[in-house]
């Protein structure tokens, strides 16, 4: 044939052609080429493989697993409409959004789809509609309608949560250890050692569970099973017992009633946060002035003295006191209560 | 004489017109038979009505009226339980303000509302096995949730908690709320989460996220903010990166009552006070 010939007959063959494609249950079933190109997945099959590729039965393109016959079904209803050029944006939208109204399952099942063949805009669309139906809802009303198995332990549920609320204790504690960590490292970086970063960790809790009320052996080891269970067992008992302020004063009132000195405690707290919220925009966790830090200092000693003079109060000699070593060199030290 | 009457109503008439406007402007009606803000819009009648039903100018209690019952014929279409506690909310504040007729007129409602709740909820028992969704598309889907949403999604199951610890999703939280307040140094393992939690503590956001509004400077308006931005386009575009100004419950019903009342002991203990709450005297 000349080449005038095969440029008449080519594009007609183009506007003709159709491709073949096979889903995973083995249907295979013919498509207008221009349409399924416009799945990019296909398209680059097409193109890999040469012009032959599902141009008969027998080499047809083979789908990802995702995509079952009737979700081809709608996802080439939905490149049928958006291929063609002369389609205003607004006719698009409208287009999509009566074409996303569908039950949950389909939208996941499309969303999946769409996602195999690297068809963006579809996924984008069936992905915002799946946002769209999650937004405001509780776990318990996502799982129903996604029939999806609770299948996480409580602790792990709370994992985010923890702290995500707003009690200045809690703050405070995190903030203050969060800088003792910071200056460890410093500290350790200049002699070369390594830091042992589950000390820190572990003293958070402990402290916690000291606020809390509750009545633990704390065991200098670093690595049992049990420590770990227990350690998450508290942390959960705290969010628990501190999911809120006013059940978060409580807690303090406990500990510290015998002092008689919670009044003092909040305001002490206050003072360091309306120091902090005076500071500067561009306000970073740890970066603080040296004239802040002293304040800081001063005020975990106050702290730590409280605690302790309150536990020596509530439970006679059972307990050693906190130990906070502020100007020290080396590990924060954890609490150790030795029962006599 | 007659003249003098007239011009002692014009300023009255006037008055309840500001009122109404500025109610009107809220776009509460809206909100309700919005999915997302309906619990907001409950709430915000709620505090309206809480805070100064009796010095409402008529045609504002109507309207106030009209909204609290279309809140509870849309009760059924919204199907959350978050919904449900706004409209019990909204329920208590009807009781305690509410003149008889009004009030017995919108508890029936209120209870026709149940009543189809119950009916749908039954028609919920097929078992049907969804596909699980891959990672990546969990992960692309959760990127379109505001904050709340993606903690709630992180305690339904295993693949979706771990899911939502994916760092991008808490960067571009980060930067959506806190990148104009705050300066970050970035390393590489920084947790993303944890800088989001930080901030979030810091700066009480969950107490400013609860009223779901925001004040937009460029069209100088209470709006409903979607995602901390102002909902109307030509506002984001001049806006840029920066978000919405925040605002309480009861700032915006100081702004349509044109009232100044406290503060911020009756947000943290909002629910249990509502009912005790004492109207501001106006001056």
């Amino acid at each position: 044939m000349s080449e005038a010939d095969m440029a008449i007959i080519k594009p007609e063959m183009m506007m003709k052609s159709y491709i073949w494609l096979e889903t995973t249950d083995g249907s295979i079933q013919q498509v207008e080429q221009e349409i399924a190109m416009y799945c990019p997945m296909i398209c680059h099959e097409v193109l890999q493989k040469g012009l032959g590729a599902g141009s008969s039965k027998n080499c047809a393109i083979s789908l990802p697993q995702r995509v079952n016959p009737a979700m081809l079904s709608l996802i080439l209803d939905y490149c049928r409409f958006h291929q063609v050029p002369g389609r205003s944006n607004k006719e698009r939208k409208v287009h999509d959004e009566k074409f996303i109204r569908m039950d949950t399952k389909r939208l996941c099942e499309l969303a999946s789809a769409a996602d195999s063949l690297q068809l963006k805009p579809l996924v984008d669309l069936s992905s915002r509609a799946l946002a769209r139906i999650i937004e405001g809802k509780t776990p318990e009303e996502i799982r129903e309608i996604f029939h999806l198995p609770d299948d996480l332990t409580e602790e792990e549920k709370l994992e985010p949560l923890k702290n995500l609320m707003d009690d200045p204790r809690i703050r405070l504690l995190n903030r203050l250890y969060a800088k003792k960590r910071k200056e460890l490292k410093e500290r350790e970086k200049l002699k070369g050692k390594e830091v042992e970063e589950r000390v820190d960790e572990r003293s958070v809790d402990d402290l916690l569970s000291f606020i809390n009320g509750k009545d633990h052996k704390v065991v200098k080891t670093s690595k049992s099973k049990k420590k770990n269970k227990k350690r998450k067992e508290h942390k959960n008992k705290v969010s628990h017992n501190l999911h809120s302020k006013q059940q978060g004063v409580q807690i303090v009132d406990e500990t510290a009633s015998s002092l008689g000195g919670v009044s003092n405690l909040l305001s002490m707290e206050e003072d360091i946060f309306s120091l902090k919220t005076d500071s500067e925009d561009g306000y970073v966790d740890d970066g603080m002035d040296p004239v802040l830090k002293e304040m800081l200092d001063r005020e975990v000693e106050d702290f730590a003295r409280r605690l302790n003079s309150s536990w020596v109060l509530s439970s006679g000699q059972e307990r050693q006191p906190v130990h906070f070593s502020i100007n020290g060199n080396g590990a924060t030290r954890r609490l150790t209560a030795i029962d006599d | 004489m007659k003249t003098r009457i007239d011009d002692q109503s014009k300023p009255q008439t006037m008055i309840q017109e500001k009122y109404t406007k500025r109610y009107q402007n809220l776009k509460v009606a809206e909100a309700l038979s919005n999915n997302h803000l309906y619990p907001f819009a409950c709430n915000e009648l709620s505090s309206i009505i809480d805070l100064g039903y009796s010095q409402l100018p008529k045609d504002l209690k109507a309207f106030i009226f009209r909204d609290c019952l279309s809140a509870f014929r849309l009760l059924p279409d919204m199907n959350t339980s978050a919904a449900v506690s706004a409209a019990n909310l909204l329920v208590k504040s009807v009781e305690s303000a509410f003149p008889k007729q009004k009030k017995n007129l919108a508890i029936v409602e209120f209870k026709q509302a149940k009543v189809a709740l119950k009916r749908r909820t039954k028609s919920h028992d097929e078992h049907i096995d969804l596909p699980s969704l891959p990672q990546d598309i969990l992960v692309h889907i959760f990127s379109f949730l505001d904050v709340y949403s993606l903690l709630s999604s992180s305690q339904v199951s295993r693949s979706w908690n771990q899911a939502t610890s994916e760092g991008s999703l808490w960067r571009s939280l980060f930067d959506l709320h806190f990148s104009h307040k705050v300066s970050i140094h970035i390393h590489p393992g920084f947790d993303w989460r944890e800088a989001f939690k930080n901030e979030y503590i810091l700066y009480k956001s969950s107490k400013m996220l609860r009223s779901g509004r925001g004040y937009c400077s460029y069209c100088d308006s209470v709006v409903w903010h979607d995602n901390l931005r102002c909902p109307k386009k030509q506002c984001r575009l001049k806006s840029g990166k920066k978000p919405l100004d925040l605002m309480l419950t009861h700032q915006v019903v100081n702004y349509l009552l044109g009232t100044t009342s406290s503060s911020d002991e009756s947000d943290s203990e909002d629910e249990a006070v509502r009912g005790l709450w004492a109207y501001p005297t106006l001056q």
